[in-house]
């Protein structure tokens, strides 16, 4: 296990058993053309035109991108701009706005009824083909992992064969409370995802094959245990402290490596994959189907009907949240709920251009009365204690309030996960998480300068005052 | 959607500026709030204080109201004077009143506890800015102060009653006076012992001072101290048989201050602050240890038989045999302030570093001088005095004792990483 993390209330209850359904129709989408960090694709429609579902309407410019697809058919209205998430805050990104739209259930993937062995219905023997041929039916698909931060899933399986991984994890812990979109589709897609997992790992060239799961919830994954069988997938039940479904912190736990700061999983041989990845993969490959869509989890205190609900790529979150949760029920004079994309632990405030893309997880409404004013630290030493990356939080935070970022850096800001934890737990209320963030992003910063300017001067030691700092004398 | 919600809000900040806070992740917060960290301490440091209001009577509870009254006054009149905005305050200034209270004896006048918690605040807390900023133990620095402004009222000065203080005899308990006092009997026990007629108090010797007579020559416990091996069985330095019976110092029926006698008390309110996760047990327990190998390998001068001087008493080594050693150990270990600032003071969250290394650090630093302390020199406080000197050593601890992050190698401040 790992040192720190925390018990976090679960908050699962109300959409854990309830089945994925298929949200609404929304009034238009914005499917943006930059789903992954990388130069938008160009459009290949033009406003008027009418498309098809599954229909291509942007074309990759470089290998770093995708080709986008109408997840929905109809009428091309505008080209616009929308923000999408990525590592914890929200970019830009051109859209192609769509209006009347078709039935957004074309979007959800047909169960699997065949018979394991029975080859009726698959349009690929991946078993059979070589591992060109796969990488070459995978690259066709233009397919993006479903991360926190989404890249094209075949620069992602190039970075992972270079890096000879040892290790293919599939992470369902659905660690954040509220969310459960994971743990939705594993039980209800358990065979296709397995079997995706079982490609992807074979394109990795990895041995060890690993199904991460909370252990509350192993008894929902049954059928999984025969396809699992088949395709030499170990399957671990894991407990359910904080920050063990973070990517470093379930590589430490299943494999015993540290992922030095700043770097991936992949670093240390270990390739992490999710569960609707996996589901897309398998009916891109077996199916020759596009997955077009993700399970979002739609909940929250203010939320009339929680639920998991299938929603395609550029449905407006905020729409989501409203068509498909029913009426705000404090409407009539209550706190107006704050909307928050992503997970209440490691999510972000949701922007008002937000849309659905393959990193949102969760849209949820939590009140916006829980944030709290900040006061002074009190140095209880409760953030470095629960802090999975043994960071000396209180410290960093001395750093941030006198703009010391050479001294965030000593501290070793940069293997900071990005949980959340230090912040939930703070008795101060103060914002560390941010804090530490935004230290992170400044030492990123000048290092890129510095490396960008070989022989010129050292990066100065104090760089710009930070936005919240403030003349607080810190110890 | 509500487009304000995505952008900033204005929040007071303790600094007293108004700045820009965007809400980020978390979202969601953990219950306990600063606020409830130093009511709950408070809560747990009422146990001690009870029991020492039990011990000493009403004087303790009127030293402990005058205590937490001027520390809650003083702090409200400085920022209303100086016009910062106090977080936290309050709350803070009624746990560190509290702990003045454990450190005080019962039998001091009125302003002793009223100078002791203005001093505590002003010079202890509100200098540095506050909760979170001070370097020193606040409750500390007061008593400090009043030990140096009035020594002769924390110690019964008349001449007859040299060197002995009160404690209330058992069927006295609560209501008696503590100033009311007589000579007791030293070695007795104290349980079923009712005072006499008139009287609310036995005054006895401090264990301590008995101690004390080991190593310094002037205190008048020394004459004591010779070796009687013909008339014992057992062949003990003889202070340690002009001391109480062991059972008192746990019911906490010695003199003393306060909070220091309930050493069961301490253990208690000690084990609910752990449990509650707002100290580390590693902390005390370094202390303690710190504090036991000091005293039982700290060389002694000690008086032998016809007054001769037994030069350099090693404890464990003594040709008295271990029993006799881990006697005098124990007795060094309670007999003093010890246990107070192990469990209650040392422990203050903003004067202890935050690290569990640093904290280990801090408490074997603590636990030494503590002993040394006590062993050779006079001052009157020297487990309090021990903490405050090492808190000065905090700020730096923090620096230097870096735990290894995840993901880089051991030892990287000797890497020069």
């Amino acid at each position: 296990m790992f040192v720190g993390g925390i018990d976090l209330p679960d908050e699962k209850r109300p959409t854990l058993a309830r089945a994925i359904e298929v949200a609404a129709r929304p009034r238009r989408l914005l499917v943006p053309l930059a789903p992954c960090a990388a130069t938008p694709a160009e459009p290949a429609v033009k406003p008027g035109e009418n498309v098809q579902p599954g229909q291509c309407i942007g074309i990759a410019r470089d290998c770093a991108g995708v080709d986008v697809f109408a997840p929905l058919g109809g009428r091309v209205e505008s080209i616009c701009t929308v923000a999408v998430a990525r590592w914890g805050s929200f970019a830009e990104s051109p859209a192609i706005e769509l209006a009347d739209l078709s039935d957004p259930a074309g979007i959800v993937p047909p169960r699997r009824t065949e018979a394991p062995d029975e080859p009726a219905g698959r349009d690929f023997d991946w078993q059979a083909a070589g591992d060109d041929e796969l990488l070459a039916r995978l690259a066709q698909g233009q397919l993006t992992t479903h991360r926190f931060r989404p890249q094209p899933l075949a620069e992602f399986l190039a970075r992972a064969r270079a890096g000879k991984c040892r290790w293919t994890i599939l992470n369902v812990l659905d660690h954040e409370p509220y969310v459960s979109s994971d743990h939705r589709l594993l039980a209800e897609f358990g065979p296709e995802v397995m079997e995706g997992l079982a490609i992807v790992a074979r394109l990795v060239g990895s041995r060890n094959i690993i199904v991460a799961a909370d252990h509350r919830r192993t008894s929902h994954y049954q059928s999984c245990d025969a396809p699992a069988e088949r395709f030499g997938i170990a399957r671990i039940a894991l407990p359910h402290k904080y920050p063990i479904g973070a990517d470093t912190i379930l590589t430490k736990v299943l494999t015993r490596r540290e992922t030095p700061p700043g770097q991936s999983p992949l670093s240390v041989g270990t390739a992490m994959l999710d569960a609707p990845t996996c589901l897309a993969v398998y009916q891109w490959v077996v199916r020759g189907r596009r997955v077009l869509g993700r399970v979002v989890t739609v909940a929250g205190p203010h939320t009339a009907r929680p639920g998991n609900f299938w929603a395609p790529f550029g449905t407006p979150c905020a729409e989501l949240a409203s068509l498909t949760a029913g009426a705000n029920p404090c409407a009539a004079g209550g706190p107006e709920p704050t909307l928050i994309h992503g997970g209440p632990m490691a999510g972000t405030l949701c922007d008002a251009r937000a849309v659905v893309t393959p990193g949102s997880g969760a849209v949820l409404s939590l009140e916006a009365a829980h944030m709290p004013l900040p006061g002074p630290c009190i140095r209880c030493g409760w953030c470095m204690d629960h802090c999975p990356a043994r960071l000396n939080v209180a410290m960093l935070n001395d750093a941030f309030e006198l703009s010391l970022v050479d001294r965030a850096a000593l501290g070793g800001a940069l293997a900071c996960v990005e949980c959340g934890v230090c912040g939930y737990i703070c008795p101060a209320r103060l914002p560390l998480t941010q804090r530490v963030k935004q230290l992170k992003r400044q030492i990123v910063a000048l290092r890129r300068a510095a490396a960008e300017a070989p022989g010129a001067e050292v990066p100065p030691a104090r760089a710009g005052q930070p936005a919240g700092a403030h003349g607080s004398h810190a110890r | 959607m509500n487009p304000d919600a995505t952008t900033s809000s204005q929040d007071r900040t303790h600094a007293g500026a108004t700045v820009a806070h965007v809400h980020d992740s978390p979202f969601i917060r953990a219950p306990e709030g600063a606020h409830t960290v130093f009511m709950v301490t408070v809560f747990a440091v009422c146990g001690p204080l009870l029991g020492g209001i039990v011990l000493f009577g009403w004087r303790a509870a009127l030293v402990a109201a005058l205590a937490i009254t001027s520390c809650v006054v003083t702090e409200l009149l400085y920022y209303r004077v100086t016009r910062i905005p106090a977080l936290l305050g309050r709350s803070h200034a009624v746990l560190t009143g509290v702990l003045l209270a454990l450190t005080l004896p019962a039998f001091v006048p009125w302003f002793v506890p009223v100078v002791a918690g203005a001093f505590a605040i002003i010079v202890g807390k509100a200098v540095f800015g506050g909760v979170g900023h001070f370097v020193w133990q606040p409750a500390l620095v007061g008593r400090l102060a009043v030990a140096v402004m009035f020594p002769a009222l924390l110690a019964i000065s008349d001449a007859r009653f040299q060197h002995r203080l009160p404690v209330l005899a058992q069927n006295r308990l609560l209501v008696g006076d503590v100033r009311e006092g007589t000579f007791g009997n030293d070695i007795a026990p104290w349980r079923g012992r009712p005072a006499p007629n008139g009287k609310d108090a036995f005054l006895l010797t401090p264990p301590a001072e008995t101690l004390r007579g080991l190593t310094d020559r002037q205190s008048p416990a020394y004459s004591a101290l010779v070796f009687r091996p013909d008339e014992q069985l057992d062949a003990k330095p003889a202070a340690l048989l002009q001391l109480p019976p062991m059972e008192n110092l746990f019911y906490g029926a010695r003199p003393g201050s306060l909070g220091e006698t309930g050493i069961i008390l301490l253990v208690v309110a000690c084990l609910y602050l752990i449990y509650r996760n707002y100290l580390k047990w590693e902390l005390p327990l370094a202390m303690f240890l710190a504090a036991s190998v000091t005293v039982a390998v700290a060389p002694i001068y000690l008086a032998g038989p016809n007054n001769t001087v037994r030069t350099f008493w090693l404890p464990l080594l003594s040709p008295e045999g271990l029993g006799t050693a881990l006697t005098y150990v124990s007795y060094q270990l309670l007999s003093g302030q010890l246990v107070l600032a192990m469990v209650l003071v040392s422990v203050e969250m903003t004067s202890r570093p935050v690290t569990t290394g640093g904290q280990v650090l801090l408490g074997l630093g603590c636990g030494t001088l503590a002993m040394l302390l006590q062993l050779y020199t006079t001052v009157p406080i020297p487990c309090l005095m021990a903490v405050l000197a090492m808190n000065t050593l905090t700020p730096t601890i923090d620096r230097f004792w870096r735990p290894r992050v995840f993901g880089t190698k051991h030892f990287a401040i000797l890497r020069g990483q």
